[in-house]
């Protein structure tokens, strides 16, 4: 059991938060999923996921009662489903129909698709963290959430748009902001969580964005680089009406997996101090009821953690994502502290938006968490 | 017994006395509950075991300790055998299911590709084609030189008279960084200067030309159009676009049924581009020479059978024995002062790799 790291002085005395049962067992169930998955072309996975949400949320306590998950793979299954009916096939079909368009006509319908798709990114996120809080209980209290994906699709739109024209300059703000619409619009039962903006931005992350900022084109500059070299000899030799150039020749696979292995520790590192400053502002920011979060992360921790997942990844060909999942969970939740007390037993059943399906926009396009 | 039970109304629990009375569990909580056996879900949660109502959406929860839920009922494993069951019938629709998807992969699209191709109207694939040469066009500068562009343009008219094709062939030279030569939806095919440098007699590119005029006669490229999406949307379905190992493998199934056809597709061609030599009264020889000087250019025998398996195109000297079987001499495509012009096209002082080379 990892201890209990969140306190606070409510009526009912300390609140504790804490994550119980083996690693070891997260680790045969991403075996068995990894199998299912094989065997039914992958379509096992919705009903893999749902399983190991399951456990983790049942082995995630606050005080002596562990979370309940209880969505169901059929409809997660459902809802990429729908996803794939109601966006992507069409959005597939738009993508071919315009091959017989010709080449003027058919960039400016595309464009205008490509910002759309990134309005419904916005929006997928939205629904498939919603998706998460009606399907999570606590003592048979359920989470809900309150505003609209709408409004949320159009925030993410136009924090994309800023981020890019600002050559990323704007994202960790962005960032910040998003998390705060949702987490500020999460209830459980009848109380509501609240986000304090102001309260996230004193946790500072920019000093470390830009470390990882300039570190990061570096790299990025250095990779590109040392791939463009290796193709070199076969440019140029084609390029003097030599052999002709092979673009997958096993010597530019092994040169850029080889680029990748020396490169993606150096990315996980460069990004770490960022992304622990972000989940400290974040979290930092999220109340309930009177009681702030606050996330005692350090960077060279969090840089461990997520080294080791990459190489469990990397390793396993993915194979042991759950493990990775229960691992990363534990490392947060034992680094949570909470100020200020709330009386457990004082929260009753509400009722709120309950979808029927999962998170299919976020799913089909590769955006669901855990 | 004793429980805790959860209403779903309020996080306050209740301690509760339970019993079972004939597969029916009995609490009292206010009211007396009754919860059959057969209707409840179960979980166990460390030590313990959580209880709810396994149809609709009842929130309320019944927690027992573990031992005491075995100690109640006696049959803890009745219930582990009906999710087992579950699971072993879901396993097994799925497995079905991804059988019928791995059948469509592998048979129904490539079978569907050819008849979905011939109904293509012309026009439509036309109007694809001069899309893709709009893109291409972008990348890969026409050479300049308009007596070569002319003696190449001919031929095509000239072979493809006798295919039948409702397409015009409009062969085109280009600079491009590559050895190649390949044909668009709608007629147009596309030889860049890299090849027409390598290509020693007329009889050679002459026979690049007609391999390409099999291609749009046979209206391989819109089968691969097809293909291409329907391996787009049902593996899309399928998979998800997700990254693990188990996606990319199946990606990389569909992949490995994409590039037989394409094979296929191209010894298809090299026998017909052959025959319209010859129905033309051309040579058909130089195809031989011409892929020998490919793979003397390219890998040893052995790496040429293994880039083979990863490759659209089939080995090239498998190629070269194959068309030297089929080979029937005739007249040459090119009159000499043509062949000097197709030679020169290229030469107007243009080189794509400039740019890259500045780099270096």
């Amino acid at each position: 059991m990892s201890d209990a790291s969140l306190t606070a002085a409510g009526g009912e005395g300390p609140i504790v938060l804490s994550q119980r049962g083996l690693l070891k067992s997260f680790a045969w169930l991403s075996l068995r999923n990894g199998l299912l998955n094989l065997i039914t072309l992958t379509l096992y996975r919705f009903w893999g996921k749902t399983e190991v949400r399951r456990r983790l949320w049942a082995t995630t306590y606050l005080n002596d009662e562990a979370f309940e998950y209880s969505g169901r793979g059929v409809e997660l299954f459902v809802g990429f489903l729908l996803a794939l009916l109601v966006l992507v096939l069409p959005f597939l079909c738009i993508i071919f129909g315009t091959q017989f368009l010709g080449p003027v006509i058919a960039p400016l319908l595309v464009l205008p698709l490509y910002v759309f798709i990134l309005f419904i990114l916005g929006v997928g996120r939205f629904t498939a963290f919603r998706y998460l809080a009606t399907r999570t209980s606590w003592r048979g209290i359920r989470f809900h959430m309150r505003g609209q994906a709408r409004g949320f699709g159009l925030a993410w739109l136009g924090y994309a748009l800023l981020s890019a024209i600002t050559l990323g300059w704007f994202w960790p703000a962005a960032d910040r902001r998003l998390a705060g619409r949702l987490w500020g619009g999460l209830s459980f039962g009848d109380k509501d969580f609240d986000f304090d903006i102001d309260a996230a931005r004193r946790e500072r992350v920019y000093g470390a964005y830009v470390l990882a900022w300039i570190l990061g084109a570096i790299a990025y500059i250095v990779f590109v680089g040392v791939i463009v070299a290796a193709m070199y000899p076969d440019i140029k030799a084609a390029s003097e009406g030599g052999r002709p150039p092979a673009p997958n020749t096993v010597h530019v696979m092994v040169v850029t997996y080889s680029m990748l292995a020396v490169f993606t520790p150096f990315w996980v590192i460069a990004l770490a101090p960022f992304h622990a400053a972000m989940l400290r502002s974040i979290v930092a920011g999220i109340g309930f009821q009177g009681v702030r979060l606050h996330a005692r992360v350090k960077w060279y921790e969090y840089a461990g953690s997520n080294l080791t997942n990459v190489i469990f990844l990397a390793v396993s060909l993915g194979l042991l994502m759950p493990f990775v999942e229960a691992r990363s969970r534990k490392f947060v939740i034992r680094r949570l502290e909470a100020e200020g007390g709330f009386d457990l037993d004082a929260i009753g059943q509400a009722t709120g938006l309950r979808p029927r399906t999962g998170e299919g926009i976020a799913d089909a396009f590769g955006l669901a968490t855990i | 017994m004793e429980g805790r039970f959860n209403d779903g109304k309020t996080s306050r629990p209740q301690v509760v006395q339970v019993w079972l009375e004939a597969e029916v569990l009995v609490f009292h909580v206010g009211d007396e509950r009754r919860w059959p056996l057969e209707a409840v879900r179960i979980e166990q949660v460390d030590d313990r075991v959580r209880i709810g109502l396994d149809k609709g959406d009842d929130p309320a929860r019944l927690s027992l300790a573990a031992a005491d839920w075995i100690a109640l009922t006696g049959s803890a494993w009745r219930h582990h055998q009906r999710q087992r069951r579950r699971l072993v019938g879901l396993v097994a629709g799925l497995t079905a299911t991804a059988a019928m998807i791995a059948g469509l992969v592998f048979i129904g699209i490539p079978a569907a590709s050819g008849p979905l191709a011939r109904h293509t109207p012309p026009e439509l694939e036309r109007k694809i084609g001069e899309n893709f040469e709009g893109q291409l066009g972008l990348g890969f500068r026409a050479c300049a030189g308009k007596p070569g562009q002319a003696a190449l343009a001919a031929l095509g008219h000239r072979l493809g008279e006798g295919t039948g094709t409702p397409f015009d062939i409009r062969v085109r030279a280009v600079h491009a960084p590559m050895v190649n030569a390949f044909a668009l939806p709608g007629g147009a095919i596309i030889i860049t200067d890299q090849l027409i440098n390598l290509a020693k007699t007329p009889d050679e590119l002459s026979a690049v030309i007609a391999h390409e005029t099999s291609h749009v006669q046979k209206r391989h490229v819109m089968q691969a159009v097809w293909r291409a999406f329907g391996f787009g949307v049902l593996l899309d379905a399928a998979v998800g676009g997700g990254t693990g190992a188990g996606q990319q493998l199946i990606l990389l199934m569909g992949s490995a049924s994409n590039l037989r056809y394409s094979r296929q597709a191209e010894a298809d061609a090299d026998a017909g581009g052959q025959a319209l030599l010859t129905a033309q009264g051309l040579s058909s020889e130089g195809m031989a020479p011409f892929f020998r000087r490919m793979a003397e250019k390219s890998d040893g025998k052995e790496a040429q059978r293994v880039r083979e398996l990863i490759s659209d195109h089939p080995d090239t000297l498998r190629r070269a024995d194959a068309s030297v079987a089929r080979a029937k001499p005739g007249a040459t495509a090119f009159t000499p002062a043509e062949w000097t012009a197709i030679k020169a096209t290229c030469n107007d002082g243009y080189d794509p790799l400039k740019r890259v080379r500045r780099l270096f």
